[in-house]
């Protein structure tokens, strides 16, 4: 899949160039999704209080910037799958990944409520 | 390349060729380019600010000095790409799109580097 990265196949037919800007556009919002999560985690490691557990702060931190690349990566992955359907005229790739994320996410709040409650009371 | 399409198109009998509606999804693409360059600033901003804080080094003064090359890089790509976008017959384009992922990464590993110090 990497080769594919580096060498996109010029097979198939150009697709209309609108549906390659929405591609691309699609990209750039995964982009702004990881860019999020790598500043999540830089706000994490520079605002919140030490936490009761030892570095659980900065291990939340790496997390989440571990997190924010991997999404940069896939959605480069993605975009290049994308752009191969079109032009063989295939199923658009599927993928559980947004899922996957979403639950990842919601995990980290949980443990971060987890935290603050042990914290609080 | 195609001539340009768009409100500066030279040539209209080659906007009859193309597709309708050339300039409003080369816009929002061009957009989102922009959009994506501006929440690059805010990581940098936070990869910035130790540099700053009282009891900075070398350290926290390279890595502020590496985010903000990393920072200039993606928002150049995005201009250069938007002007592509503005000039050109808007194709694919493998290469900013797979040098934007990989400055990403490269914010998430100065932000490492950030959160280790």
């Amino acid at each position: 899949m990497l080769r594919e990265w580096f060498n996109p196949s010029q097979t198939g037919t150009t697709p209309d160039y609108r549906f390659s800007l929405a591609n691309e556009r699609t990209f750039l919002a995964w982009i702004r999704t990881g860019l999020a999560l790598i500043a999540g985690g830089l706000a994490c490691a520079q605002f919140l209080p030490p936490l009761p557990v030892r570095h659980l702060r900065e291990i939340i931190a790496i997390l989440l910037l571990v997190l924010g690349a991997l999404v940069a990566l896939r959605a480069v992955d993605h975009w290049v799958r994308t752009e191969r359907a079109m032009r063989l005229g295939t199923d658009l790739p599927r993928s559980r990944f947004p899922a996957v994320l979403a639950v990842a996410v919601a995990a980290g709040a949980v443990v971060i409520i987890a935290a603050v409650l042990v914290q609080v009371f | 390349m195609s001539e340009p399409c768009g409100q500066h198109t030279r040539d209209p009998g080659a906007c009859a060729r193309v597709p309708r509606d050339p300039g409003a999804s080369a816009l929002r693409t061009r957009l989102a380019w922009r959009r994506t360059g501006l929440s690059a600033s805010a990581v940098a901003l936070l990869a910035l600010r130790p540099a700053f804080a009282p009891g900075a080094g070398p350290a926290e003064w390279l890595v502020a000095a590496a985010a903000m090359t990393t920072w200039a890089a993606i928002v150049a790509i995005a201009l250069h790409r938007g002007r592509d976008l503005r000039t050109r017959f808007p194709g694919p384009a493998p290469r900013p799109i797979r040098a934007y992922a990989f400055l990403i990464v490269a914010l998430a590993v100065l932000g490492g580097w950030v959160v280790m110090l």
